[in-house]
């Protein structure tokens, strides 16, 4: 079993580093399609108990929608959208690769910390959560588009995923259902959203949304 | 009578009412709808608050999932309060939305489907035993409310909802960490079944808690669901969403959202109190109320924007209830206490503000003027809910703030109660001095005013003659009411 979570541990950091290196938006769409269904496998394969109906209907649900769903919604919003590239980010893609390195530093040292207290957590699965996590919040607050930074909120959500998994074992079935169609939703909404920005300002670019202040 | 089957027909008549507003097929009707689901939450809301008082002290159903004591009973009662009102006062306003935005048939679809949503994901919050299934309501009620900020699609407005969406969504998942990181710490103390994460089970004394993981569970939903509550400093959301909403919403953001977040981090107190003492939570409590207190006067000095004002006088007051829990006994009854009047009296002065905006042009604050003779009701509305909020006697808010005042001395808190003291002062003056020039300065109106009609009327006199007979008499009964559910907070006497 173990291998396959240290693949999954070398895979999923790998991705994150793509993420903050890449600034072709389909790309990083891939990416996030590609993290969706790996950290989909993660409750298989860290679930000692073997594959019950619980385990394996949470890892399709979560492969189906960040997987599949979620990346076809963006990939069509940025059809519509008629660009395809970050270009002059709020933090350039070198100094992003240097944050990635620092982060990933900052997230073994706090897992470390968090060890003693979560003993059944694999260690690996701790510090790429925690990694994930902080690349997301990074996306949202270094990009310029609008479609970024709900790819920024989706890494987010795939850090706090496996952390959960790891972390909590047997969340009820209604809960992990709950969760799973609020990501649903938010990403319905935020593309609506940026239908109407789009619309509206002619561009998908925050930097406009500077008119309330104060 | 009837209590738990009370609590499905809470949750189910605002899910029903918000398909039936999709289909409806003028734009009055939508109006009606809401007003009546509204009200006939009231009598729901009315039947289980006294059924907690007189029985148990609890509601429950569906094997606990669903568990109101009396400190959601009395969040409950004044989130149907300020629904109601906010309903009531949707009719009035949207039918005298003209000009750039009308009130057409599918802007009033939407709206009555989200309002009426956003009602049932507050309400799934408020009787949620699962501190998960609460999680899914919070983060419900942000995706739901989003649109109702940009109901007319602005620049502005635009602008306004997507950072609401964005700041909100990160602060709710953060939330989010904080119950898993709960969840956790239940599972290493070992002694209940996480299977149910039930915030009653988390607040019994006989749950063991691993004090590290609770720790951080606690920092993160305080953080988490601040965001959303409009604590300093992760508030810069709401002033923008308060001032870009159409009015009855910002009233109902400030009436009671910000309520909904503050409620569930108040869910984790008594779990961190036996993990960690009673020190730790109330010390962050402390630190985030005043700070908020303080960041909120400072901007309300120089706010030209009505609705930006009053969004400012949120996040202070929001602060003012937090401090109040962060105090013990006295302080947590004061901040419930604080909660129903600060409610109340926020969602009026959205009321005035809103209309009177609608017959100036505008919210800034320049361009209203002399609103007590261009609009003598609703001049008196905003004179009256104004006063009311900026703590003057005999109105209820001043009744709670001294309360408040009593605690922060019974506690030996001398730094926040000076720091309080400062920033009331400061809010007092400059809230005044905006007031007098808005109310009573020289009309800048020359067309003959069009006269109110009765609702209006019926719901400037309820809120008002409420705010004036809870400053000048507390039932007893009421006071029994906060007490007990001020003891979920501190713990029995």
């Amino acid at each position: 079993m173990l291998p396959l979570l240290d693949i999954v541990h070398a895979v999923g950091l790998l991705s994150c580093f793509a993420l903050l290196g890449t600034s072709r938006i389909g790309a990083c769409i891939r990416w996030l399609a590609f993290q969706g269904v790996l950290f989909g496998m993660v409750p298989v394969i860290v679930h000692d108990g073997g594959l019950t109906v619980r385990v394996a209907l949470l890892a399709l649900g979560n492969i189906a929608l960040k997987g599949i769903v979620f990346p076809w919604l963006l990939l069509k919003l940025r059809a519509r959208a008629h660009y395809n590239r970050e270009v002059e980010p709020f933090i350039g893609f070198v100094a992003s690769i240097l944050f990635g390195v620092l982060a990933l530093a900052l997230s073994v040292w706090l897992a470390l910390g968090m060890k003693p207290a979560l003993k059944q957590a694999p260690f690996g699965m701790l510090d790429l959560s925690i990694f994930v996590i902080f690349v997301g919040l990074f996306l949202i607050v270094a990009r310029r588009k609008a479609l970024m930074q709900v790819i920024g909120y989706l890494v987010l959500e795939n850090g706090i995923f496996v952390f959960g998994v790891v972390t909590v074992v047997g969340t009820p079935l209604l809960v992990e259902l709950g969760v799973l169609l609020d990501a649903f939703v938010a990403v319905f909404v935020m593309g609506i959203a940026i239908f109407h920005i789009n619309r509206e300002f002619g561009s998908m670019d925050v930097d406009q949304l500077t008119a309330l202040r104060g | 009578m009837f209590a738990d089957q009370s609590i499905y027909a809470m949750l189910a008549l605002p899910a029903l009412g918000a398909a039936l507003c999709l289909v409806l097929r003028r734009p009055r009707h939508v109006l009606a709808t809401i007003v009546i689901v509204s009200a006939a939450e009231v009598a729901f809301a009315v039947n289980v608050w006294t059924e907690v008082l007189g029985g148990k002290g609890f509601v429950a159903a569906a094997d606990e999932w669903f568990y109101i004591d009396a400190f959601s009973a009395f969040h409950i009662i004044v989130l149907v309060l300020v629904f109601v009102l906010s309903s009531a006062f949707a009719g009035v306003y949207f039918a005298n939305e003209t000009g750039d935005h009308p009130f057409t048939v599918p802007i009033a679809r939407r709206f009555g489907a989200l309002w009426l949503g956003a009602l049932t994901a507050m309400m799934l919050v408020l009787v949620s035993n699962n501190l998960g299934i609460m999680w899914v309501g919070m983060e419900a009620t942000t995706l739901l409310t989003a649109f109702l900020i940009s109901l007319h699609p602005s620049r502005l407005s635009l602008e306004a909802m997507w950072k609401y969406l964005i700041i909100c969504s990160i602060g709710i998942a953060f939330a989010f960490m904080g119950t898993l990181l709960a969840a956790a710490a239940v599972q290493s103390g070992g002694t209940v079944e996480a299977e149910g994460l039930f915030w009653t089970q988390l607040a019994s004394p006989d749950a063991r808690l691993d004090p590290t993981l609770m720790k951080f569970a606690f920092i993160f939903v305080l953080v988490g669901y601040g965001t959303k509550a409009g604590l300093a400093p992760i508030h810069s959301w709401l002033p923008d969403a308060h001032s870009q909403a159409p009015a009855p919403v910002s009233a109902m953001f400030s009436g009671f959202l910000l309520n909904t977040a503050l409620y569930c981090i108040m869910r984790y107190v008594p779990a961190v109190r036996h993990a960690l003492g009673g020190e730790f939570a109330s010390g962050l409590l402390i630190f985030f109320g005043t700070l908020s207190i303080l960041v909120a006067a400072g901007f309300i000095v120089f706010q030209r924007d009505a609705k930006r004002l009053l969004a400012y006088h949120s996040v202070e007051h929001l602060g003012i209830i937090a401090l109040g829990y962060g105090l013990g006994p006295i302080g947590a009854f004061a901040a419930l206490f604080h909660t129903l009047n600060h409610s109340i009296c926020k969602s009026l002065a959205f009321f005035a503000v809103g209309r009177l905006g609608q017959k100036f042009g505008s919210h800034e604050m320049h361009r209203i003027s002399g609103a007590i003779r261009a609009d003598t009701l609703w001049g008196l509305a905003l004179l009256g809910s104004l006063l009311t909020l900026i703590g003057v006697a005999p109105f209820s808010v001043f009744m709670s703030e001294y309360q408040l005042l009593r605690a922060t001395v019974a506690a030996g808190a001398w730094l926040p109660l000076a720091l309080f003291l400062a920033a009331g002062g400061v809010v007092f003056v400059s809230a005044l001095r905006h007031l007098i020039d808005m109310v009573f300065g020289t009309p800048s109106l020359t067309a003959e005013p069009a006269r109110e009609g009765a609702m209006a009327c019926a719901i400037v006199m309820s809120a008002m003659g409420l705010l004036l007979l809870l400053g000048l008499w507390m039932p007893l009964s009421l006071a029994q009411a906060i007490g007990r559910a001020a003891e979920f907070v501190t713990g029995p006497p």
